[in-house]
Parts: structure tokens; sequence; C-alpha cells
């Protein structure tokens, strides 16, 4: 996989690999807010899991579900900085943090206009 | 790090826009404004607002499939249902900290759940399972009341306790229950104008069970629905034939009735009374229709007295904790109204 990352993309500076850093620990951070934030939901009766994977282990207990999706997540932050000096990594970082982003601001309204 | 917080506004503002969007194109959602007494809450979409429940500072009602709960406090809306599982629900009831609505796939569904609002939890969960729907529920302190179909296969009155999920047998019988305190009643034997020939009562405290011939009723008076609060029994009448309408209350421990409005001809009782303590509420149709006012009286003594004057046909009323609320229409608009009563 590297060797057709390298092919394919080019590569990152060092400004590049410090704003990476940045996105993968605001990754992190918004999946334990997610991770909260759905948990919270889901005790209040109204919510419900639509991901069907987290679903299971959510039916599975809270700790199954905690491992699991800080687990997941954290090895796909490792991923993308195992890639760090390339481009798509940071591209990659970008896209999931804004994706993150908008999850964890739809539920926070969510909770708060509750 | 002005890359990193852009990304993070770009997906904040895509998650607000999202939740906004949604928000903005629900059906469920009426105007709601205060008033000089309290809220009035106004039909925006096509289903009519049904289903009026109060209890504590909640107002509830049903919009289409929806069940809305507003906080009396601060306006506030909350969906209370139906889940995603289910796209038919029955009329709520409320208590001082509960609601509790039936929840199924479909309105002919053999099988339907009951749910459960906790208002000082914020909580909604499933409260039981139960076969055909006969009666809607009714709800006080930690009891729900309902009549539904039993294992064997007839009618049967189940009482809840809420927050363990008990179930009890209250009788082997069909009725539509209400229940207050310990005490849960029915009407039985109702002739062809709804009136009912007993009051069939039950006191889960004590285990005890006894009946009560209505008293004070009109001859061929059509029967237009009752309510229960303490030991007082409340229910409504209306006589075609004379024009006559009367509220009737009685004490279910003696049987001792007594009249608590009679509203002559021209004018007449618009729906079911209710009560909550010694506060009778009722609505009456203005002779000069489409207008129409709500009544209170005390039952420890005084006048009967204007609650409020409505722009349109009240179609039930409901009374608690010394809030008052009307469900009315006008046109094709429902609308909600409440207001404070001194007590």
């Amino acid at each position: 996989m590297t060797a057709w990352v390298r092919r394919r993309t080019p590569l990152l500076g060092p400004f590049g690999v410090r704003v990476l850093l940045w996105l993968l620990v605001e990754l992190w951070i918004l999946n334990v807010a997610d991770l909260l934030l759905t948990r919270y939901s889901l005790s209040l009766g109204f919510a419900t899991e639509s991901n069907g994977v987290m679903d299971y282990f959510f039916k599975s207990g809270t700790v199954q579900a905690v491992a699991f999706k800080l687990g997941i997540v954290t090895v796909g932050t490792l991923l993308l900085w195992r890639l760090r000096h390339y481009r798509t990594s940071l591209i990659a970082a970008a896209l999931l943090t804004a994706v993150f982003a908008a999850v964890v601001a739809y539920q926070a309204l969510w909770v708060l206009s509750f | 790090m002005l890359f990193t917080a852009l990304v993070l506004l770009i997906g904040v503002a895509l998650g607000a826009v999202g939740f906004f969007v949604e928000r903005g194109t629900s059906t469920w959602r009426p105007e709601v404004t205060r008033t000089g007494s309290g809220w009035r809450v106004v039909q925006t979409h096509q289903a009519p607002l049904g289903g009026l429940a109060l209890g504590g500072d909640d107002l509830v009602w049903g919009c289409g499939p929806s069940i809305v709960l507003m906080d009396l406090n601060s306006g506030r809306l909350k969906l209370l249902g139906p889940g995603p599982a289910s796209q038919a629900t029955w009329d709520a009831a409320a208590s001082q900290r509960y609601v509790v609505w039936f929840e199924a796939e479909g309105t002919s569904a053999g099988e339907a759940s009951a749910w459960v609002y906790d208002s000082s939890t914020r909580r909604r969960r499933q409260l039981a399972t139960l076969g055909d729907v006969l009666s809607l529920p009714s709800a006080s302190g930690d009891r729900a009341v309902w009549c539904t179909t039993t294992p064997g296969g007839g009618p049967g009155i189940v009482a809840v306790n809420i927050p363990t999920g008990e179930q009890i047998s209250v009788a082997t019988e069909y009725g539509v229950p209400v229940i207050d305190g310990d005490i849960v009643t029915w009407p039985r034997r109702m002739g062809s104008t709804g009136m009912p020939a007993a009051w069939a009562l039950v006191d889960l405290a004590q285990g005890r069970r006894w009946s009560m011939v209505p008293a004070a009723t009109l001859r061929n008076a059509d029967f237009l629905g009752y309510d229960l609060s303490g030991r007082t029994l409340v229910w409504g009448e209306t006589d075609s034939e004379s024009g006559l309408s009367r509220v009737i209350a009685q004490n279910v421990d003696d049987g001792g009735g007594s009249i608590v409005a009679e509203v002559p001809g021209g004018a007449s009782l618009a729906a079911a009374p209710s009560i909550d303590g010694d506060l009778v509420v009722w609505a009456e149709t203005l002779a000069t229709p489409p207008g129409s006012r709500v009544m209170g009286r005390r039952l420890g003594g005084g006048p009967t007295f204007l609650i409020g004057d409505v722009d349109g046909r009240v179609l039930s009323t409901a009374a608690s904790g010394g809030t008052v609320a009307w469900l009315a229409q006008q046109g094709q608009t429902t609308f909600i109204e409440t207001a404070k009563v001194p007590r």
C-alpha cells in the first residue's frame, strides 16, 4: 500500500505533517465526543444507533462499544500517521475530521434542544 | 492551524445545517405563543391536534402519529413518539411525572406496546407489551391502567406499576378505565345513549371492589364522558330533547351525587368535564355559535366562574395542578390553550 501511495500522491512537507498531527488529534477527540453523545442519546431512549456495527457493540455492552469505537479510530489514526509523508493521508484526515465534526455538532444540538 | 480550524468549522456548519433543516421540515411542530394566561398552541400542518393530556408541568397532545410534549414553564417541545419501529400511536395519558402511550406498527396490528416518558429523568422506555388496544391508557402517580386482550383472548383491565413494570389484573371484563390514586373506575352496561347503568370501582390498595349507580341522571341523556379525582367521579350528559346538559359529581364512597352545573337549552355541554382536586372544569358551546367558553367550579363551594372564552368549538378539556387546558377547533384549524386557575 505504501508503495502504491508513494507512486500516486505527492509528498507532504514538515508543515503538512504538523497539520496532519493536529487533525488526527482532533479526530480522536471528536470520536470520544461522538461516543459520549451517542451513549447519552441512547440512554434517553429516543435515539437509535443507525450504524449496524456500532449497534451490535452497544447491544453487547458499554465496555465492548467503547473498546471497539476507540480501538478502530485509534488504529485508523495510527495508520494515517504511519502514512504521514503523503498528501493523501492529509486529505483523508481532513475529510474524516469534517464528517466527525458534523456528526458531533448535530448530536450536540439535539441534546441541547432536548 | 488555520487549516484545521477551517476543517472543524466546515464540519460543524454542515452538522448545524442538517439539524436545522430536519427541524424545519418536521410536520409535528405547531406554532406556540405565550398568552396572558398561559399558552396557545396552533396546528400548522395538515394533521389536527388531538389527544390532550395534562400532568404536572407537562402538556401532551397528538399530531398525526406524533406524541408531543410541551413544558408549561418554558414552552419547549419534545417529540415523545412514535419510535422508529412504530407508525401508529394512541392518545397519551399523563400523571404528575409520567406520560404513557401506546405504539404499534399499525392501528390494525394485533400487538401494541406501552411506552412511558419520565419527566424527572427525561428518559423514554418501553413499559409493557399488550394485545389489542381496547382502551386508551390512564395514568396517576406511579400507576397506569388500560384495557387489552388477555392471554385467554378475552378483554381485561390491567394496572401497571410504572417504575417496576409489574402488572396486575384489575378485572377480566371490557371497560375504559380511569385511575386516580388507588381508585380505578369504568362505566358498565352502557345503553344506546352511552349512559352507563353502573360504575365499576376498584380500590387497588385495599383490594375492594364495588359498583355504584349513577346519580342525578337525565332521562335519555347522551353520555359525554367522565373523569376521576380523589374520591369524586364527574361526568357530563346532555338531553337533546329538552336541550338540558348537566355536569354531575358523585362521591365513590357514599354514592352521594350533586349537580355541579346545569346548562340550559340554547347552549350545551361541548365535551366531557375534567376534575382535579376540587376543581371541576367543563366547556359550553354558546347559544350563538361558533363561540364556546370554558367554565369551572370548586366542589368545596363558591359559584361557577369563567376560565376562558374560546373562539371555536371545544373538543376536550383537562385540568391539573391549577392549570386548565382545552383543545378546540375553528374551521379546519385545531388549537390548544391553557390558563392558570387561582387555587
